[in-house]
């Protein structure tokens, strides 16, 4: 817990520290209209979200608001944090000590979690990693399915890839007693799989009592953002970088795609902002996706007098306002 | 704790004509069987009818129904504004596709 920040939970959503249970619940609706990552298009969303989600997570439960009010007033946002000498053992009665895994579904694996969020170490130092579920309906169910979340890369989903995953479940000794059993399987993951897809793998899941069939496992893929390519679907978008006389005159270019370096033409008279499709491109699948060419045309600089002679001239000859456009 | 190691294991993606049960929906995207049941009532997605433990819905419902559960829990929308905020989202993202189309 070395380089913890305090997180001043009230100054994530903008209210006093004096105020109500409802006010809080109407800032935390304003801010999260604004930054929920499946409407808003904030740059930074995201990470906001995470951000005022954890804030409500506390501040919505007296007891937990209790807690971190005792920390005090004094401290001040991103301040470094250490949980006061005592804490763990003070506030684990009020059901904040930290929770083993909920159900005996699969573990560990690289980026493979249950929940939509994850909570700071701030919080967790407070609070435990599992005490957003504390008070929740049991989620463990002898006999069932299971589920966890793959996370992927671009790359991976479009030619498919391998996850170790370790299964862990309670299994019934001789003398009575439970003994954790834990498997570790290795897992084709199919190629083109998409956000938010589902894959089984049959018989995977929580063994039965007796002599029943075994339950499935369900991966629930979540492919993680990409520095190069936007996904939308099965589709993808890149920003490609143009001179401004290739889009003028047009030209061949090479452009990268999740498949490799294609030749693409780009047509006379393109302007900044434009987009060329690829069919075909983007994540396989039947249909197979798109990729989208977004062109963004670049200017030369002007910092050369033959670079400033040709803007000159252009000026003087080429009569174009493109605010008249 | 005992540890054993296995073969590689083939996994099959849930795509078009796959149906999963109501029930591991209700578990997947954290929703009661009165929400799904209300949100399919409302269109967002179809279901093949059953008593509440048999029935199923379409995997490749299953997005749409966890951003309509994100949206309820979240923002503190009822199923209809749920699935209205996501029907012009999906609009949104149609037309936004078909302005920077080429």
């Amino acid at each position: 817990m070395c380089g913890m920040e305090f997180r001043d939970y009230y100054k994530v959503l903008g209210v006093e520290r004096s105020a109500t249970a409802d006010q809080i619940k109407t800032a935390y609706r304003r801010l999260a209209r604004k930054y929920h990552p499946d409407v808003s298009k904030e740059k930074d969303a995201e990470a906001r979200f995470k951000e005022m989600q954890e804030a409500y997570e506390v501040l919505k439960d007296p007891e937990k608001r209790a807690a971190y009010n005792e920390l005090g007033s004094d401290w001040k946002n991103g301040q470094q944090f250490r949980p006061p000498p005592g804490w763990d053992a003070a506030h684990a009665q009020a059901g904040y000590a930290r929770r083993g895994r909920a159900r005996g579904a699969p573990a560990g694996g690289a980026g493979e979690t249950f929940t939509d969020e994850q909570f700071s170490d701030f919080f967790s130092s407070l609070f435990g990693a599992e005490a957003r579920h504390a008070g929740g309906a049991p989620r463990a169910r002898a006999g069932r399915d299971h589920h966890a979340r793959v996370e992927l890369d671009l790359p991976e989903a479009f030619r498919g890839t391998t996850r170790t995953l370790e299964l862990r479940h309670p299994e019934l000794k001789p003398d009575g007693t439970t003994e954790l059993r834990a498997r570790t399987v290795r897992v084709n993951i199919p190629v083109g799989v998409t956000e938010g897809q589902l894959v089984r793998l049959a018989g995977q899941g929580e063994p039965a009592a007796g002599q029943g069939a075994a339950g499935d496992l369900y991966l629930e893929v979540h492919i993680q953002p990409d520095a190069q390519y936007q996904l939308d679907g099965r589709d993808v978008t890149v920003s490609f970088a143009i001179a401004p006389w290739e889009a003028a005159l047009g030209a061949a270019v090479t452009v990268p795609t999740l498949g490799g370096p294609v030749q693409m033409q780009i047509p006379a008279g393109a302007q900044s902002g434009q987009k060329l499709r690829l069919r075909g491109r983007g994540l396989p699948g039947q249909p197979a996706g798109d990729q989208y060419v977004q062109l963004k045309v670049l200017l030369p600089p002007a910092d050369s007098p033959q670079a400033k002679a040709l803007y000159e001239e252009m000026r003087a000859k080429l009569n174009f306002n493109p605010r008249a456009t | 704790m005992a540890s054993v190691t296995t073969a590689v294991l083939e996994a099959r993606v849930l795509g078009e004509g796959d149906w999963i049960a109501t029930t591991e929906v209700c578990e997947l995207c954290r929703l009661d069987l009165q929400a799904v049941q209300e949100l399919a009532g409302l269109g967002l997605i179809a279901q093949r009818p059953g008593v509440p433990d048999t029935s199923q819905v379409p995997a490749t419902a299953l997005p749409r129904l966890r951003i309509a559960s994100r949206l309820m829990r979240d923002l503190g929308v009822n199923a209809s504004g749920a699935v209205l905020a996501l029907e012009l989202l999906e609009r949104i993202r149609h037309l936004e596709r078909l302005a920077g189309d080429y």
